[in-house]
């Protein structure tokens, strides 16, 4: 069949929509009476299940991108829009299995399991909205030194002072998100450091005055509130109870065994991702391999090996010494932590008036922070759309599951 | 050659300023010396009547040279050019100095005050005061870019003005009680804190806790009047000095709090998803029912609070009001609203219908009165969280309505209603739709499919008519529900039970349509056809359950009298034996509708009682028959039996 030649060739090298939209096309094609009404159901099944893995592969495969964008914004929204494609494919696929009539009270069964699993991931998607916004808090603090910064002409004491309290009040909340994340790490350097050199600056009579003219003290002030999930929520265990149960099918499992556990392993996947990526409430537990479903066996699905390929080079980015306490892996997180350290000790070693070494010193550290705030300012909107997106298209996916399962009952 | 000089001096001057340090008496008696250097800036001038109304420790100088700032529609501030550039810039920098000198002098005993500044209202004015000329000095400085020097120590004072004001505002927002108000004489004693503490403070701010409130047209003022007005001078003396952002970030962090607070107030537990996933609908309900009164509670009362707050805080400093708003209520705004996602994406219980077109309801009502709230570009992503979770709402509501339909098909047919009385299932589903219908506005509303619109104009639906997509539907329902009930009908092993059965819930079924909103949904012709089923059902049941009879009562024609009377008697007999029969079994059957009931009793009585008394007439009547002729029943014996039919009686 030519048609699905092309399908499989063109689906690998464009990451767009558009390839799922040919292949609905196709899956229709294939559907239509002509060919489906005599002997073809048997192999219309097996030919779509293997387009469907095939499919996924590719949708998985495309996500690598270059090493430096790994974990960046851009690479996550790539892999949830990998995830939103398969799932797209997932359903053009059962509601093919169902007008064949292909689909079994069994079958009906797995579509309804996955769905449940698929509905785990909602608290994930709200707790990287809620992620997402932390970030952007982060990002306006620390834009304000990084601008203060660059502004024109010299750096003078003024802006030095400006530019220390919006980094301690960055610190405040890193540190606060990152104890809610379950780690340390650079945050509590950055809290050690705030009590050291910004404890200097903020030790202004004035602002003990006002601190102690209450009981709620200065520090507080920015805490965040910030988790619509409750605090006891925990990443790691919602990761596992996605994962849970999610083993390979035997080979005699025939059907949506296949695709039902592809898509579980799939949004495992881009939930676990997702975690990694942004701070969330007990993150860091999640990031250990050992809470990992059973890998896909690689010879027996076309999709596991790029799967794994992304699922291992997480874990390893996990490990990494410098990440491992990180409040989220998303590379602009590690870049913003790095410049916002490499600004706090440029500040700190510099003496007033800065000149030659110490201000460029200080004026690049600051340039490398104004570039990751532009970054996350771009990135930050499209992936909180992109989150919600994913969110409703869960939602949207179990409702039309009810309902065409019903109408097939006719 | 004159400009040379200048230069020169300037230059000077500046290497004098940093060498000195900033407040040695030999800089002033320096400066002085500069500053008579030219009459035009004598200091009398300069220091006129500006500092008259500060306190005594700022009396000898203040003001400054810049004049009064007025606050600019903008952030981005055109700096007055005040000085004309070079002729004056040499006396210009030497009273700016002075100035500079003054305003660190006066400002530094502000910011070491280890009290709130605004604790005394002449203390805060004159900082206020003080702050407005440095903010006018720096831009006079920075315009006239020759004294990099003296810009540099007027910033750094400023960032020290600005961290101070800082603490003031979040201070002042987040404890307005701890500020005396505004007294004439300056000083709050302790006894009029307590004072304000207990009778108009903040505490006792009435933050409505979920009572039935049905009057949404309430503003909480969190703040006092005085504490408003405070906080707005320090908001535009933050951004007229360049720190907009960070008063929006510490406006948002200070308010979090109240609005946390409140939100708490409302009896809400933040759920996740996956508990609401698995929470028996009991405690669901229940959570439903104080989170409606809640929602509109916070965007109905609190969020508009806060926005009229957060405008009236950051009067003219667009955009910085709008970033502080949506930083302050965001959380809790999706926090409530994330509840109304979880519901929809829980199961879809037929039960749960109708607390779910509540929530519906209340979200969308809310949706017209949101846009003035949330109509900056920078809240438009909450209003559209909202528009979202009233679609999921709709569309859960449509997932609901289906799975009736879904739960009518599936239901078994197990074990039959004793006597073909009503199936409950007939019953629930009639008593549902009937409900249903109480809100087939909404109903209609998301079957329509419509959802994009939601939200918008309202959708100009019709509900009352049986094209809509909701009285398609129902009909639709009603059929499903008709196939089930057929279905059920043949565990009946006699068939005219069956047909009892049929007649029964058809009956019901028309009776709950007459009586409630469904008849103008399903419309006349299905009413017509509906009550022509009963009838071909009544019909059925007459002829399968009394055909034997009728037969036996058959006599022939008025030409066939020949029948012999043994024939005639042999024929009596069958009667009475078909009739204790009939009797027996069928007056444990049920004919629930008393006019129903009657009238097929009546029809009954009309075919059989004739015939039984043409037999009965043709008995006497034959010539064999024998004068003591025993007649077991009279005619209105057998009336009377069949009026006992049907009544549900087991011996």
């Amino acid at each position: 069949m030519p048609a699905t030649d092309y399908q499989g060739s063109s689906s690998h090298s464009h990451p767009s929509p558009f390839s799922s939209f040919g292949r609905s096309l196709l899956s229709l094609r294939r559907d239509s009476p002509a060919v489906g009404a005599s002997q073809a159901m048997p192999s219309g099944e097996e030919a779509d299940l293997e387009a469907f893995q095939r499919h996924v592969a590719a949708h998985l495969a495309d996500i690598r991108g270059e090493e430096d964008e790994f974990l960046s914004i851009e690479w996550i929204r790539r892999l949830l829009e990998a995830f939103l494609l398969c799932q797209e494919e997932f359903r053009v696929f059962v509601a093919q299995a169902r007008r064949r009539g292909a689909l079994p009270a069994a079958g009906e069964k797995l579509v309804v399991e996955f769905h449940e699993r698929a509905v785990k991931a909602l608290d994930v998607c709200n707790a990287a909205r809620d992620g997402v916004d932390q970030l952007r808090r982060w990002e306006r603090l620390a834009d304000i030194a990084a601008s203060v910064l660059l502004a024109p002409g010299e750096i003078h004491e003024g802006q030095l002072r400006r530019a220390r309290k919006a980094l301690s009040d960055l610190a405040v909340l890193l540190v606060d998100d990152t104890a809610a994340s379950g780690s340390g790490g650079v945050a509590s350097f950055l809290a050690s450091h705030r009590n050291r050199s910004f404890g200097r600056a903020r030790a202004s009579p004035s602002r003990a005055a006002v601190a102690g003219a209450s009981s709620a003290t200065s520090a507080s002030h920015f805490r965040s509130l910030s988790w619509s999930v409750s605090r006891a929520w925990s990443a790691s265990r919602q990761l596992q109870a996605i994962g849970a149960g999610l083993a390979a099918p035997r080979a005699h499992e025939a059907g949506l065994a296949a695709p039902v556990y592809a898509m579980g392993c799939v949004l495992h996947l881009a939930a676990w991702a997702l975690v990694a990526a942004v701070p969330c409430p007990d993150r860091s537990a999640a990031l250990q391999a050992h809470h990992l479903p059973a890998a896909p066996p690689r010879a027996a699905f076309p999709w596991a090996p790029p799967l794994l390929t992304l699922q291992e080079r997480l874990a390893e980015e996990g490990k990494r010494k410098d990440r491992r306490h990180s409040c989220g892996l998303l590379k602009e997180i590690h870049v913003l932590e790095k410049s916002t350290h490499k600004l706090t000790e440029a500040i700190d070693a510099a003496p007033i008036p800065l000149f030659g070494d110490r201000e460029a010193d200080v004026r690049e550290a600051a340039a490398e922070l104004a570039a990751v705030c532009a970054a996350m300012r771009d990135g930050l909107e499209p992936l909180e759309r992109q989150v919600r997106e994913v969110f409703h298209r869960i939602v949207r996916s179990r409702v039309e599951g009810l309902d065409s399962s019903m109408h097939n009952a006719d | 050659m004159a400009e040379d000089g200048e230069e020169k001096l300037l230059a000077t001057v500046q290497h004098i300023v940093k060498t000195l340090g900033r407040t040695d008496t030999m800089t002033e008696d320096i400066l002085k010396v500069f500053s008579n250097y030219d009459g035009r800036l004598s200091l009398d001038k300069l220091y006129a009547t500006r500092a008259a109304a500060a306190a005594a420790a700022v009396a000898a100088a203040g003001g400054g040279a810049a004049g009064e700032h007025s606050v600019p529609a903008s952030p981005p501030m055109p700096p007055p050019p005040a000085v004309p550039p070079a002729a004056a810039a040499m006396p210009a920098v030497t009273s700016l100095e002075r100035t500079v000198r003054t305003l660190d002098r006066q400002i530094s005993q502000f910011v070491a005050m280890d009290r709130l500044i605004w604790a005394d209202s002449a203390d805060a004015d004159a900082f206020l005061e003080a702050v407005d000329d440095l903010i006018g000095t720096v831009q006079e400085l920075d315009a006239a870019g020759t004294n990099r020097g003296l810009l540099d120590r007027a910033d750094e004072l400023l960032s020290r003005c600005m961290a101070r004001l800082e603490d003031e505002f979040r201070a002042l927002i987040e404890r307005p009680d701890d500020v005396a108000p505004a007294a004439p004489g300056g000083f709050a004693s302790d006894e009029s804190e307590e004072d304000y503490d207990a009778d108009d403070g903040y505490g006792d701010e009435p933050i409505p806790i979920a009572k039935p409130v049905s009057d949404f047209d309430v503003v909480i003022d969190a703040l006092p009047p005085g504490s408003v007005s405070d906080v707005h001078q320090i908001a535009r003396r933050m951004v007229d000095a360049g720190f907009g952002r960070e008063c929006a970030e510490a406006y948002a962090a200070a308010r979090r709090g109240f609005i946390d607070e409140s939100v708490a107030r409302l009896g809400i537990r933040s759920r996740t998803i996956d508990e609401v996933h698995s929470l028996p609908w009991e405690e669901l309900e229940f959570d439903i029912a104080r989170w409606i009164p809640a929602f509109k509670m916070v965007f109905r009362i609190l969020i508009p609070s806060e926005r009229r707050l957060c405008d009236r805080v950051f009067d003219g400093l667009a955009p910085y009001g709008d970033l502080a708003f949506v930083a302050a209520v965001r959380t809790q705004a999706l926090q409530l609203i994330s509840f109304g996602d979880a519901v929809s994406a829980a199961s879809r219980a037929p039960e749960r219908l109708f607390r779910v077109i509540d929530m519906y309801e209340a979200v969308r009502d809310l949706l017209p009165d949101l846009d003035p709230v949330f109509s900056d570009p920078y809240s438009a992503a909450l209003r559209a969280e909202v528009s979202a979770v009233c679609n999921t709402l709709g569309s859960s509501i449509k997932g609901i309505f289906m799975e009736l339909e879904n739960l009518i098909r599936r239901d078994p047919a197990r074990v039959s209603v004793p006597g073909g009385g009503i199936h409950p299932i007939t019953r629930y589903v009639m008593n549902y739709l009937r409900a249903a219908c109480g809100s087939r506005q909404t109903l209609e509303e998301v079957m329509e499919g419509d959802l994009g619109a939601v939200g918008g104009a309202a959708i100009a639906v019709d509900p009352d008519r049986p094209t809509s997509s909701l009285a398609v539907h129902i009909a639709w329902i009603m059929d499903v529900l008709h196939k089930n009930l057929e279905t059920k009908s043949k565990i009946y092993r006699d068939p005219p039970l069956a047909s009892i059965f049929l007649m029964n819930n058809g009956k019901y079924i028309i009776h709950k349509v007459n009586d409630s909103e469904l008849g103008v949904l399903l419309g006349d012709e299905w009413m017509k056809q509906m009550m022509s089923r009963v009838r071909r059902c009544s019909l059925e049941y007459q002829r399968g359950a009394w055909a034997k009879v009728m037969s036996v009562l058959q006599t022939g024609g008025p030409g066939i009298s020949s029948l012999p009377a043994k024939a005639l008697l042999q024929k009596l007999r069958m009667f009475n034996g078909y009739l204790e029969e009939i009797c027996a079994i069928q007056s444990e059957w049920v004919i629930a509708d008393e006019q129903l009931r009657e009238d097929v009793r009546a029809a009954i009585t009309d075919s059989v009682k004739p015939a039984y008394v043409g037999l009965i007439s043709r008995l006497k009547s034959s010539p064999e028959a024998a004068q003591d002729l025993f007649i077991k029943h009279s005619p209105e014996d057998v009336e009377a039996r069949i009026q006992h039919l049907f009544e549900g009686v087991s011996k």
